[in-house]
Parts: structure tokens; C-alpha cells; sequence
């Protein structure tokens, strides 16, 4: 595991290095970084390395800390996953994304248009459209894609189809109910690894800026800050660490890790806003500058809150789980059982 | 094993003692009619109920089998002590005995005060205060200026105590204090730790009462207070070292997250009786989700701890963490049960269990360290001091 940490963080920080000073709204995919995430077998660890959830966050948590522009999450945990268990042929190498979607079937088509599709013009894109008797997956290229992108520039598009029924292949319902898990699961994941990011530069900043004739960490205002902001961090990376045991231990498609994602999606959620505040207020004005780095931290985390379901979305999932056991308490000491 | 059994404590062992400890409060409750309470580990001293939780193998977990205890393992205190609180049971009595005391004595106690303490500990019989705040010595405990002398067989002690929680209906008192003159370049140096009898000469206990009269709290006088030499717990100027090596467990246990959880689930059960909007429901999911998070963190500084690994710097973040989160918890339920209105069957008991939650509140930020302290402990952590 440490080897395992020590190559990511290596591969991350050679990546962040070289782009440094290029980085700009929309973003540009990381080719140089897909490659040695490739040659190093590191872009499909649970799709087709037989490595588990365990393996994977490690990859997404030291990658975020890098911001890597590539859509790792997307390609091995997401796509390759979906298209897998619906027996879909996607290119065994490469990025893929995953283009999610509610969708109608009429006159034998499946019409609908999908939103926030992550890196649309660098991945093959799986389209996962969802109706009411089940989730319909294909491969979509030739795609007219709306481009826009998140707060931190990753390219987010967003298309409409109007596909023939006999191109998609399609799967039980509760499997997009999964890759919405999934989806949140690895955002929780790469959001801590951008707090951590941002965390460790705003200790050094206060160490190196001097005001008043000396750093600022020796102000003890600044120091409160600095303690509030490890406390939210270390909350939620505690969560997060619980919904990784939980899809390590159990698979994504189990009450105990819809659970512990719930609950870890709120805690990171709910730590986005005060670490990413104090992270710019301790930065002073520098820390708002397209020049500095401190946004490629702060505004990933931002965004990451917002994708597969908002925080307010999984609160109010989590509070009907508290509202429907027997006892609350058992709720807190590990999964509930339903009344 | 699973992991996530593990990050919740309830793999293996711990999950059986989990469900024996819940059968013995349900049945406890059931048969002597206690309420459960806010903040009843301060508040709650019931010697029937620590008797009988002893006799029934809760108490002294961590104390050796030889010394009258059940020689097993921090976490196994942990969900002892995390069921407990949850449930609002009446702990006081034996809680600073079996907390702080006993781990103190195994680490630092002559073979002597282990033989003759330990056992009543274990048995839910020996009730211990704690003498370390003074009037001018409190976030700075090395302001402590109360004195001991050595004379003949023993020590004289001089000085006084504030905040000492149960003294007044305690047996003992373990109190810290100066044995060399304060050294302006070493404050931390010269203290040392006696276990005092309450009914020891010289002694004055006066209450010191809550904003609604309630009496925990006490204000200690020593004049001329003798000791033996066999009270002295642990080495002669040893004892700065000694107060603060263990805090990491009581800085992080469950009494920082817990104590208004009976509040909190009362809130809870209450709304699961009627209708619940949408942003009621995520109110709820938000309040879970705290409680949950903080105690995943403070799970695993426990678990570092149990396995000798310095976690001193987190345990002072779940501190910070937890009982800020204790004290927002109170307004929080009060948010959220305002529309249950007088019909409620719960509204009367939400109201007093609110009230005395919105008294003890500003207590959950000072006991153990102010909050503020130990943010300058994280930072100092991180490297920002």
C-alpha cells in the first residue's frame, strides 16, 4: 500500500510540476499523465487489475491532491464497471467517461439529453440512460456536446440523444443506483485528497509570510484557523475511510456501503465549505489569482461536492434512514437495520 | 475480518460486549426506573448503579485480572463506556475512579495502592475526585501553586482546589501539586500527585454551584493536610509528566461527542412519529452525519492509541470537534423539534431534557482543557508554532 501511495504521489507531482503555470479555465486533459498512468497499469485497478476499492482510492486521493487533469474515477470505477455488467465493448485502453442521463423510450428509441458529462472530447463516452424499466448502456460517438465546464475548469458537457432501442444493452434498474454510489464514493475520495492539498499549502503559506514582522502561523488567530481546518479535514476523512472499508469489505451494491457513502458524502460535503474559506482567507488575496495554485485545490473540491448528488441530496437520505430504524443510536454505531 | 466491523467497534468481541452491555442498561433501566439523562457522566451519581454495573462486569475492564478487573482492552472500554453514554445511564459515581484514576495507578501506582485501590475501583465502590485546577491555574495548569512539604512519615499539604468535580461525595482526591519550588525556566518541572482520603485533617469542601444550583463542582482547602509517604502516587516531581501522558484517551473518548445524545435521539424518535418534510429529513441526515464522522474519528484515535501509537494531535482535534459539535447539537434540536407542538407526547420531556443541556453546554468546551488550548495544540501539530 505505502509503494502503492509513494508511485501515485510520484506520477501526481511530476504531472502537477510539469503543467505548472499552463493550468487555465477550461482545463486541458493530462495526456502525458494517462500515459504513465497506463504504463504503470494504474487507470483500470479494479476494472480488469483485480485490485479492489482499497487500491482505487488511493489513486483517486493522490492523484486529486494533485489536481490530475484525467478522468480517472470515471474510467475505471464508472465506465469500466458499467460497461462490464452490461457487457458493453469499450477500448480496453484509454479514458473513458460516463454520460448519465434520464431518458424515454417512444417508437423504439431512447430519447433524452445528459448533463455534466466529465471530459467529453477526451474519453470514450458510455452513455448510461436511465427509464423507467431499466438502465440502457451504449458506446456514443459523433456527439454534438454543449461544452462548458466546473469551477475548476475540468471540461463538463453536456448532449441530447435520440438512439434506436437494439443499440444499447441493457441492465437491472438498481445498477444506476450503483454508479450514482460509485460516482459519490469516488468523489468523497479525490475531495479529501484537494482539502489535503490545500491544507498543506496554506500551513506553509502561513509559515512563509511575514506581517507585522513575523509569520503569520504565530498569530494565534491564524493557528485557530489552521486547527479548525484540520479538524473538519480529519472528520472527513474519517467517513471517508468507513464507505472505503465498506466497498472494500462488502461491494458498492450493499446497505452498508449506500450507508457509510451517505454519511461520507455529508461530512465531506459539509467540510468543503469552511476548509476551502479559511484555506483562501489564510492566503490572503494571492490565494484568489489564476497565477497561484491554491484554486486548482479549493475549486475541485467545490465542484466534486455537487457531482452525483448534492449534499442536501444525501443529508435528507441519510435523515430518513435515522427516521425509519428502530433506534437512531444503532444508526450511529453501524448500519441500520429497517424498521 | 471486516474492516468495517472494525471501524465501527463492533468486530469480534466487541460486538458481543456491545449487546450484553445494551441488554444489561435495557434491563437495568426496566427494573430501577432511571431517566436517561444529559450529560450523566458529570451529572448523574447513582453508587446503586455503579455497584451494579461492576457486579455485572462493566466496570474496570482495563484493570488486570489481579487486581480485582477484567484485563482487557481500551476498546472494549470504549464501547462499554460509548453504550453507557448513549443510553444516558448514571455513571458519575465510579466514572472518575475508573477513567482516570485506575489507568494512573497501573502506570504509575506502587504495588500497595494497586492492592488496595484497584479492586474497589473494579468493583464500582471507590469513588475519586480529581485536584487540579486552583483559582489562578487554570488553562495554565503549571500555575498550580498548591504545596507539598516533606516532614517526618510523609508530606504536608497546603493550597486550594476549584472545580473539583464528586469531592464532596468521594472518597479520594488525587491532587497535583508543587513539590519544588516553581522554576521560571522549567514550569513543568517539581510537581508531584497524592492520592488524598477526603476525611483526611485539614481538609474543607465547600460547593461551588451551577448557574441553577446544582452541585458538582467544589472549591478544596488543604491546611496542613498530612499524607504518608504511601500516598504519593508515582516519583517525586514526576508529576506533570504524569497528568498529561494518558490525556489522549479522555481527550478523544465518546464523553466528547455523547453528551447530549440522548437529546439528540429523543429529537429524533420523536419526529420518526409523524410526517417529516424534505428539509427536516436532511436536518436530521445533517446531525447524523456529525455524530457519525466524529465518531469514526474518534474510533480511530482510539485505536492508535490502543496500539501505542502517538495520536496526541487528533485527540485534541476530536476534543475540539466533538464538543463543539455537543454544544451545536442543543440549539440544532431545538431548531427541529419547535414544530412538534404541546400534543407531542415527547414535547414535555424534550423541554427538560433541553434545559438542562442549554445549562451544562458551556461547560462541554472548558472540562478536560479549554478548546482554545487545544487548538494551539493541533496548530502546534501541524507545524504552524
Amino acid at each position: 500500500m505505502n509503494e502503492l501511495t509513494q508511485l501515485v504521489d510520484d506520477i501526481g507531482r511530476r504531472s502537477f510540476d510539469a503543467r505548472l503555470g499552463h493550468r487555465g479555465v477550461p482545463d486541458e486533459f493530462d495526456a502525458a499523465l494517462w500515459r504513465h498512468l497506463e504504463e504503470t497499469g494504474l487507470t483500470r485497478l479494479t476494472s480488469s487489475q483485480a485490485a479492489g476499492p482499497a487500491e482505487a482510492a488511493i489513486v483517486l486521493s493522490g492523484l486529486a491532491r494533485h489536481a490530475g487533469a484525467v478522468p480517472i474515477a470515471e474510467t475505471d470505477l464508472l465506465a469500466a464497471w458499467l460497461a462490464g455488467a452490461a457487457a458493453v465493448d469499450v477500448p480496453d485502453r484509454g479514458p473513458l467517461t460516463v454520460a448519465v442521463a434520464d431518458a424515454q423510450t417512444t417508437d423504439g428509441r431512447i430519447v433524452g439529453a445528459a448533463a455534466e458529462v466529465a471530459w467529453p472530447h477526451s474519453a470514450s463516452v458510455l452513455l448510461a440512460a436511465r427509464t423507467a424499466d431499466g438502465l440502457h448502456v451504449t458506446v456514443v460517438d459523433d456527439l454534438r456536446v454543449v461544452d462548458g465546464h466546473n469551477l475548476a475548469g475540468e471540461p463538463r458537457g453536456s448532449f441530447a440523444f435520440d438512439l434506436p432501442v437494439d443499440r444499447f444493452a441493457s441492465v437491472r434498474l438498481s445498477a444506476a443506483d450503483e454508479l450514482v454510489r460509485r460516482g459519490a464514493w469516488a468523489r468523497c475520495v479525490q475531495t479529501v485528497g484537494a482539502l489535503d492539498a490545500a491544507a498543506e499549502l496554506t500551513v506553509a503559506h502561513t509559515r512563509e509570510r511575514r506581517q507585522f514582522g513575523r509569520p503569520l502561523s504565530a498569530f494565534q488567530a491564524v493557528q485557530h484557523s489552521l486547527a479548525a481546518m484540520a479538524g473538519e479535514i480529519e472528520r472527513a476523512r474519517a467517513a471517508t475511510a468507513l464507505a472505503i472499508a465498506a466497498a472494500t469489505d462488502y461491494g458498492f451494491d450493499t446497505v452498508q456501503t449506500d450507508y457509510a457513502v451517505s454519511v461520507a458524502k455529508v461530512a465531506v460535503g459539509r467540510a468543503v465549505e469552511p476548509v476551502t474559506t479559511i484555506a483562501h482567507q489564510l492566503h490572503g488575496a494571492i490565494g484568489v489569482t489564476r497565477e497561484h495554485r491554491l484554486w486548482l485545490a479549493t475549486m475541485r473540491a467545490r465542484s466534486w461536492v455537487d457531482d452525483f448528488g448534492s449534499t442536501a441530496h444525501w443529508a435528507r437520505r441519510l435523515g430518513r434512514m435515522a427516521l425509519t430504524t428502530d433506534e437512531p443510536w444503532d444508526l450511529v454505531v453501524s448500519c441500520p437495520t429497517p424498521r | 475480518m471486516s474492516e468495517f466491523e472494525a471501524l465501527c467497534a463492533n468486530d469480534g468481541e466487541l460486538g458481543e460486549l456491545r449487546a450484553s452491555i445494551r441488554d444489561f442498561v435495557t434491563a437495568d433501566r426496566a427494573a430501577y426506573g432511571w431517566e436517561p439523562a444529559v450529560d450523566s457522566w458529570l451529572a448523574k451519581w447513582d453508587p446503586a448503579f455503579s455497584a451494579r454495573l461492576a457486579e455485572a462486569g462493566f466496570v474496570g475492564l482495563t484493570i488486570p485480572a489481579e487486581y480485582g478487573g477484567h484485563g482487557l482492552g481500551h476498546l472494549h472500554r470504549y464501547v462499554v463506556t460509548e453504550e453507557l453514554l448513549a443510553q444516558g445511564a448514571p455513571v458519575a459515581a465510579h466514572w472518575i475512579a475508573d477513567r482516570q484514576v485506575a489507568p494512573g495507578l497501573l502506570a504509575y501506582g506502587s504495588e500497595e495502592q494497586r492492592r488496595r485501590l484497584l479492586p474497589r475501583i473494579a468493583a464500582g465502590t471507590l469513588y475519586s475526585a480529581i485536584g487540579m485546577s486552583e483559582h489562578g491555574a487554570g488553562s495554565d495548569l503549571a500555575a498550580v501553586t498548591t504545596r507539598a512539604v516533606a516532614t517526618e512519615g510523609g508530606w504536608l499539604l497546603n493550597g486550594t482546589k476549584v472545580w473539583t468535580s464528586g469531592a464532596h461525595v468521594a472518597h479520594q482526591i488525587v491532587v497535583l501539586a508543587r513539590t519544588s519550588p516553581l522554576d521560571p525556566q522549567h514550569r513543568h518541572a517539581g510537581f508531584s500527585q497524592f492520592i488524598v482520603p477526603t476525611d483526611a485533617a485539614g481538609i474543607t469542601i465547600s460547593p461551588i454551584q451551577l448557574m441553577n444550583g446544582e452541585h458538582h463542582f467544589n472549591e478544596v482547602t488543604f491546611a496542613d493536610t498530612f499524607v504518608t509517604d504511601g500516598d504519593l502516587l508515582g516519583e517525586v516531581g514526576d508529576g506533570w509528566h504524569q497528568v498529561t501522558a494518558e490525556l489522549g484517551f479522555e481527550r478523544s473518548g465518546p464523553e466528547r461527542i455523547l453528551s447530549t445524545a440522548t437529546l439528540v435521539f429523543a429529537a429524533v424518535r420523536a419526529l420518526a412519529e409523524q410526517e417529516v418534510d424534505e428539509r427536516t429529513a436532511a436536518e436530521v441526515g445533517d446531525l447524523m452525519a456529525r455524530m457519525i464522522s466524529l465518531r469514526q474519528l474518534s474510533i480511530s484515535v482510539a485505536r492508535d492509541l490502543a496500539d501505542g501509537k502517538d495520536a496526541a494531535n487528533r485527540a485534541a482535534l476530536v476534543k475540539d470537534l466533538g464538543t463543539r459539535f455537543e454544544q451545536e447539537s442543543v440549539e440544532l434540536v431545538a431548531d427541529l423539534v419547535d414544530g412538534l407542538g404541546a400534543e407531542s407526547a415527547h414535547t414535555r420531556r424534550l423541554r427538560d431534557l433541553l434545559a438542562i443541556a442549554r445549562l451544562h453546554s458551556p461547560m462541554f468546551t472548558l472540562r478536560g482543557g479549554t478548546n482554545e488550548v487545544l487548538r494551539g495544540v493541533v496548530a502546534k501539530g501541524m507545524g504552524a508554532r
